[in-house]
């Protein structure tokens, strides 16, 4: 029979208000309250900093303060003294990161930011009750949290908050610690600016720039006669940021975030504190190139769910050494030399936090590293290093207590104390009353002999007695298997289980059966039992009432077991490293480093496309060396010792250029909730881990210009990539690219397609469109001439940087080139006309499917057009496109190419190029030009690459046959004389792939662990994000699937 | 008259000056035999043949080296080039939308998730502008389906030529649509409960309809569902996911329905389980992404040949991504799966008899066999190549024209830019 224990399991002593009348203006209530604050914690093994431990230490606490810490230092007189023998005492626990909603109500109406937001004014440190989960805290050793707000892209500041219990005053031990930002958008959004990651990062650099201006026109307004700035409540509470005084902290939802955080923080020299993800292992090198430290959560996944074939089949490899390695990330952190803190965020509960910990410890963490990020680091970090993050004098008393090594995994912390708040939790009963004893009884029986069994199975304890002790003793051996069963029963049949067994306090109490009825005992246990004495002493009352009285003895078995815990543990760890070591991107063809640059590499014997005046080279010679081509020809001297790769039968042409993409980017691909968003970059989020990006590559593209979408007239700033398929999305950026910016025309700026109630945003009509142009550009002009004004004469509050209008002004000044979305010919004529009026040449037209009516005039403006080879009809304003548009264009003297603007497409656009030699018999020399070298033209990096030319970029592909023909497939692909694909590579990669899934799906199901729901992946920020441009395509497959209720 | 108009589309597409100023005319009944020699026939089922082919009556009469020509032939030189049978689209939407993004055009989603009783034909629009847009690069038959909700309803095996929807309907029937349901992540599937309860019904109906004095009052849905239930029109399932193709086969095997797999992405790995109950699978695409992020990067361009090397019937359809503006890039669906590793002639096959044997019309098309229809086209090299051109086609014997909207469009800006040169030549004089 089980019964609860009734002992207090949680003991939680308030000493604190004894310091409170110097700490406080509230007055007494009542009667003074000044219980003891002073206590000696004597006989403790303290750890300290460098994972010394001092041994035998006594800790001396004053009024909630550490006072003194002496190894086999006297108790003083004043103490209560506590004895920890055989107890360890280790600094309280910082948890470095944790969000909590602020309410914002009380901003309205008052001088904050425009946009809602930005919000840097608020504070978690002004909004601060004692925290809901402080006990669960407390319970895992932490004493105080750094706390931030969860809302926004510009947030507010954090604080410190101790977990323990009191007023708001007292528990925050720092306020405006850092600056919290999140450099994405929580959701899209058609109508709230930012919609996208792009537009959040934008409204981010804006609102520094508005701080840096802030500061200074305040400063010039105080000294000059002009009118003061507009008072600003966010840009005021920024302006300690952008001077470097107060840290920002940057929440990240992948290492790639961390990683744009720090060129965030360094454009405007901002001190940086990331929030991690979980994934920092994934680009563990660059991370620490940053500097920065990091706050890294222990969030590590479930297994994936790899129960059958077909389920498995949906299983990512990515996800699968995700599960593998993540334990492994904050080791590799500390390996890597980052700064690091830890943090409960992330974790389903907190009270996981020390077990994942351990986990963490356990998978490679050195313990004093793991202690470390949770004392002294956010300590640091955190500026409360007086405070918090060592026992030493001065300092909170914010400690707790184990009854061994932290990191062992049945440690269990016996306290935690909190600025002196001592809580105890599993206090040791008063009496621990378990194992076998002897009753000797006096009067009342015949019998005077008893034998009691009190065992405990966590909180419950329960009984049992027998005449004989065998009875009992057999089964304290944990009914070992029985080999006589006859044997055993017997003795079964002479010891019963107690009923209502109970142990309170000092009692234990209970009822057994006899034949004549129940007999009820109570025996009274000596808190301090001296050895050979009487353990308890107690009586029993028989069914027919007689008494007898009972001295009670522990029996002594020879052969007691205890279990012996800890064999299981050293075998799981040596079988739980990762299996594999990280690629890149991590999983499925992910590379294990950048291919090597070939060095005096020959092609001979190949039909080479040269797509330059060398036109096409049967039997010819490609040259290259040092990621160039350094000779194109029929024959060509080489040296010795050169490489010399017979490409017989192959046919070699420049690297693809595909002249619209949207693939690469997690950025959101639109920022459509304003008519011009100029100044999101889609460079702000190149997305390295973008499958799309080694397909292309394995469709022979070297080089992609991604697109900012066409969901307003003046969009956002393209970045040109090259495909260096597992480098990072910085590496990948082609430097030599000059800046461009997408314009939009038509149905999609109009909204026309966006639902019934997109009606109100200006431009609705392609009049109004025309107009915004002229507006944004006449802006442009005036911002340009006040900032020269203000530079020359320094007269007046000083012109704030605004980087839409920077983008615009580049545009005017031919800094940068617009890329314009278009397709009748009305708006094409009509933008022609404003930049010709502007003195703006245009960089392309894309799509621009009714080129091939205005040909003539697009020549005469110099116009160069990035179509599509055959779509039409998906919308009204597409049902005049032609796939002779290409080839009309072309025949009249407009530099065309064939785009993709489609993550499939863009894998061959070599059968696009063939669609001009099929429709309107463009010759394939020149057809082939549409998707290499006229595109490179169009991005104005044709001096480097887009032919096979000496002295260009060695991009070049290698096919297996004519690349115009359908049945022809790339063999190979370089990039800067780097061999990025090759098929043989790519087959061994499958295989190995292959192999790594059948490995990790074993280890998943023999590890036993939980695994995932069906279809639940890991959370994957960018997967929010389109990798299309959404307004632009046909409006959804015909028979795609649709959510059938 | 007649032999002036056979001749026009090809000056049209050759010359473009005399570009006709109105939509394509439907192609006149063959009235007297027309024999196509110096031609390299390819009937996709037997060898290729160098020599004439013979058709009447718009049904092909003979193919060989040497053809006895009854009086009256109208005999044309191909010179060489090539000729085909018409390729067979499996799945479309061809005549029941125009501009996707035009609600008003759309015409294959009817309201609800039953609809057993809607047929496509009906609703297709001669006159749509894709379809001789689709006609002239050599897909002459098509699939159009409806789409949408659990059941779709029934699509129609089409020829891309006629005045009226009943001229081009070849099987009004051809099979009916259905979503095949996702697998939920764990339990019995809703989506199958409903499905198993629809057919289930239909045949209680159906008995209860028949017994004598029966009370059961018509349901147009049940009724629609009577040869599917016989087996005289199957099934087609969109299914990708294995889970799901199981599931389908499964299905089928229980309610005794014949199935097409409609999509099959993950089809090679249910191989078995096809073959043995002999179903057939259209892939929907070759031109899509891999599935998933850790499949090869070809996955969708070699899954015909792993269905083939599996030994399944299928074939090609370029649905997915151009179900109806660029149905006419089907060859290049094909070629794409031959530039992956699968043979020629099993690629041609995939794109003509294949289609047209899984849609239960290979009598009338799919091949070039004597008395098939004269459904055939005339190219000037591999019809799956994408630098070759269709020069002539005929459905059902009858000489279609292969201008579209998109030649005409052409020809007339074309000849904007020759006013322009004229203009400047003479302003030079």
């Amino acid at each position: 029979m089980l019964i609860r224990v009734s002992s207090f399991l949680v003991l939680i002593s308030l000493v604190s208000s004894a310091w409170s009348d110097d700490r406080t203006v509230q007055p007494a209530v009542g009667l003074r309250e000044n219980p003891p604050s002073v206590y000696a914690l004597i006989n403790a093994r303290v750890v300290v900093p460098g994972g010394r431990e001092l041994e035998n230490t006594t800790v001396v606490i004053r009024d909630g303060l550490i006072h003194s810490v002496k190894p086999g230092g006297i108790a003083p007189a004043d103490a209560k003294v506590i004895d920890l023998s055989g107890r360890t005492v280790y600094p309280g626990l910082i948890d470095a990161y944790s969000e909590a909603s602020l309410p914002s109500d009380h901003l309205e109406n008052t001088a904050g930011h425009w946009n809602s937001q930005v919000t840097p004014q608020l504070s978690a440190g002004t909004h601060v009750e004692p925290l809901d989960d402080r006990e669960t805290l407390r319970k895992q050793g932490i004493v105080a949290v750094h706390r931030a707000p969860a809302d926004g892209i510009i947030r507010g500041t954090t604080a410190v908050v101790s977990t323990g219990d009191g007023d708001a005053g007292r528990l925050v031990l720092a306020d405006r610690v850092a600056q919290q930002l999140e450099l994405t958008a929580s959701q899209r959004s058609r109508t709230t600016y930012p919609g996208s990651p792009m537009g959040a990062v934008s409204l981010a650099r804006q609102t520094m720039y508005d701080a840096q201006w802030y500061a200074q026109a305040l400063q010039v307004a105080q000294t000059s006669r002009v009118p003061r700035p507009d008072i600003n409540d966010a840009l005021a509470a920024l302006v300690p940021v952008v001077r470097g005084k107060q840290p920002i902290l940057v929440e990240t939802s992948d290492e790639q975030f961390a990683l744009r955080a720090d060129i965030f923080a360094r454009e405007f020299g901002l001190r940086l504190i990331l929030r991690g993800s979980g994934s920092e292992y994934r680009r563990i090198n660059e991370v620490a190139a940053t500097g920065r430290p990091v706050i890294v959560p222990l969030n590590f996944p479930d297994a994936p769910n790899v129960s059958t074939p077909e389920i498995a089949a949906g299983v990512t490899l990515e996800s699968m050494m995700h599960w593998d390695l993540a334990p492994e990330n904050p080791a590799k952190i500390h390996e890597a030399g980052i700064t690091m803190a830890l943090t409960t965020h992330g974790l389903s509960s907190k009270e996981n936090f020390l077990k994942q910990v351990r986990k963490a410890v356990e998978r490679g963490l050195p313990k004093e590293a793991a202690l470390d990020a949770m004392t002294i680091v956010p300590a640091q970090l955190t500026g409360t290093s007086h405070l918090l993050g060592t026992i030493a004098p001065g300092r909170l008393a914010s400690f707790f207590v184990t009854d061994g090594d932290l990191f062992e995994a049945d440690t269990k912390i016996v306290e935690t104390w909190v600025g002196g708040q001592r809580t105890e939790y599993d206090p040791a009963p008063v009496v621990r009353p378990e194992g076998i004893y002897e009753l000797r009884m006096k009067g009342g029986r015949t019998t005077n002999r008893l034998f009691l069994n009190i065992k405990r199975d966590g909180s419950s304890v329960s009984a049992e007695v027998s005449k004989t002790l065998d009875a009992l003793r057999s089964d304290s051996k944990d009914e070992e298997e029985t080999k006589d069963v006859a044997d055993e029963e017997q003795k079964a049949d002479e010891k019963q289980s107690v009923d209502k067994f109970e142990i309170q306090d000092f009692a234990a109490t209970g009822q057994f059966k006899e034949e004549e009825g129940r007999a009820r005992f109570s025996l009274i246990f000596d808190p301090r039992p001296q050895p050979k004495q009487a353990a308890a002493l107690g009586r029993i009352v028989w069914p027919d009432g007689a008494v007898s009285t009972a001295t009670v003895t522990p029996v002594t078995l020879a052969d007691s077991e205890t279990d012996e815990p800890g064999e299981e543990s050293e075998e799981d760890s040596e079988t739980n490293a990762s299996s594999f070591p990280v690629n890149y991107p991590l999983g499925a063809f992910g590379r294990s480093a950048a291919p090597e640059a070939a060095s005096h590499t020959v092609f001979v014997n190949a039909t080479i496309w040269t797509c330059g005046p060398q036109r096409v080279i049967r039997g010819g010679m490609l040259y290259v060396h040092n990621g160039k081509i350094v000779g194109v020809g029929k024959r060509l001297v080489i040296p010795d010792g050169a490489i010399v790769i017979d490409a017989k039968g192959m046919h070699i042409t420049p690297g693809i250029i595909d002249c619209h993409s949207h693939m690469a980017t997690d950025g959101g691909v639109n920022e459509g909730t304003q008519a011009i968003t100029c100044e999101v970059r889609i460079g702000d989020f190149i997305d390295d881990d973008d499958i799309t990006i080694y397909r292309q590559l394995a469709g022979g593209v070297t080089t992609s210009n991604i697109l900012h979408g066409s969901a307003n007239p003046i969009g956002g700033q393209n970045q040109v990539i090259k495909l260096r398929w597992g480098q990072t999305g910085e590496q990948m950026k082609y430097r030599k690219a000059p800046p461009g910016v997408k314009f939009a025309l038509g149905e999609n700026v109009k909204q026309s397609n966006w639902g019934d109630e997109y009606t109100t945003r200006y431009p609705q009509t392609r009049m109004g469109v025309e107009q915004l142009f002229r507006d944004a550009f006449t802006a442009a002009r005036e911002y340009g001439s006040r900032r020269q004004a203000w530079q020359r004469t320094r007269r007046g509050l000083p012109v704030r940087r605004d980087l839409e209008l920077d983008a615009l002004l580049e545009m005017v000044e031919h800094k940068r080139w617009i890329h314009c979305h278009s397709y009748r010919q009305d708006e094409i004529l009509g933008l022609i006309r404003v930049l010709d009026e502007q003195g703006i040449r245009i960089g392309t037209f894309q799509h621009i499917l009714e080129g091939y009516k205005v040909a003539d005039e697009m020549a005469k403006h110099g116009a160069m057009a990035s179509a599509f080879a055959d779509w039409w009809a998906y919308k009204f304003e597409v049902y005049d496109a032609i796939p002779y548009g290409g080839a009309l264009m072309h025949h009249q003297g407009l530099v065309v190419s064939f785009n993709s603007d489609d993550r499939e497409l863009g894998t061959r656009l070599n059968q696009e190029a063939a669609k001009a030699v099929r429709y309107g018999g463009v010759s394939p020399e020149e057809a082939l030009k549409f998707v290499t070298l006229n595109p490179a033209r169009q991005l104005r990096i044709d001096r480097h690459t887009g032919s096979l030319d000496r002295g260009k970029d060695a991009d070049i592909v290698v096919w297996n046959g004519p690349p115009l023909s359908a049945f022809s497939r790339v063999e190979q692909t370089w990039i800067d004389g780097r061999r990025w694909f090759s098929r043989d590579e790519d087959q061994a990669a499958r295989k190995q792939i292959a192999e790594m899934r059948n490995t990790l799906v074993q280890k998943i199901l023999t590890s036993g662990e939980k695994m995932k729901k069906v279809g639940e992946k890991d959370a994957d920020p960018s997967a929010q994000w389109a990798r299309y441009d959404e307004f632009c395509r046909a409006s959804g497959h015909s028979h795609s699937r649709q959510q059938i209720k | 008259m007649k032999y002036l108009q056979l001749l026009l589309p090809a000056a049209c597409l050759i010359s473009g000056l005399n570009a006709s100023a109105t939509d394509e005319i439907p192609g006149p009944r063959q009235t007297k035999p027309i024999a196509l020699v110096n031609a390299i026939i390819h009937p996709v089922t037997q060898p290729v043949v160098e020599g004439t082919l013979l058709f009447r009556d718009g049904r092909i009469v003979a193919i060989g080296k040497k053809v006895r020509m009854p009086e009256g032939t109208l005999v044309i030189d191909l010179h060489g080039r090539h000729v085909y049978p018409g390729m067979v689209e499996a799945h479309s939407q061809l005549g029941l939308t125009e501009i996707s993004a035009v609600r008003a055009t759309k015409d294959y989603r009817e309201t609800g998730s039953l609809n057993p009783n809607v047929q496509a034909n009906v609703a297709v629009n001669p006159d749509s502008e894709a379809i001789p847009v689709t006609r002239a690069n050599g897909v002459l038959t098509s699939l159009s389906a409806p789409s949408g909700g659990r059941i779709s309803g029934f699509a129609s095996v089409m020829n891309l030529d006629g005045w009226t929807f009943e001229d081009m309907t070849v099987r009004p029937r051809a099979a009916l649509i259905v979503n095949w349901p996702s697998p939920p992540s764990s339990g019995e599937s809703p989506g199958l409960k409903i499905l198993r309860r629809v057919f289930n019904e239909a045949r209680t109906y159906r008995k209860a309809r028949n017994a004598p004095n029966s009370a059961q009052r018509h349901d147009i849905r049940y009724e629609a569902m009577f040869d599917v239930l016989d087996r005289k029109v199957p099934v087609m399932a969109l299914a990708h996911d294995a889970r799901e193709i199981q599931a389908a086969v499964s299905f089928a095997i229980e309610q005794q329905v014949r199935l097409i797999i409609f999509g099959g992405h993950d089809a090679e790995s249910c191989a078995s389980l096809l073959k043995q109950h002999d179903i057939p699978v259209v892939i929907d695409s070759v031109h899509r992404p891999p599935r998933r992020r850790h499949e090869a990067y070809d996955s969708a361009y070699t899954l015909p040949n792993r269905l083939h090397k599996a030994g399944i019937q299928y074939c090609i359809s370029g649905s997915e991504t151009n179900s109806t503006w660029n149905a006419r890039n089907l060859p290049f669906h094909a070629a794409m799966a031959v530039a992956h590793g699968l043979p020629m002639d099993e690629a041609l096959r995939a794109v003509t008899i294949g289609p047209a044997e899984i849609l239960g019309v290979a009598d009338r098309v799919g091949s070039l066999e004597v008395g098939k229809d004269a459904t055939l086209i005339v190219t000037d090299g591999n019809p799956l190549e994408i630098t070759s051109h269709v020069r002539r086609a005929w459905i059902g014997g009858r000489a279609v024209q292969l201008t579209s909207r998109h030649t005409r469009l052409y020809d007339k800006y074309r000849q904007k830019y020759r006013q322009q040169a004229a203009e400047q030549e003479a302003a030079e004089e």
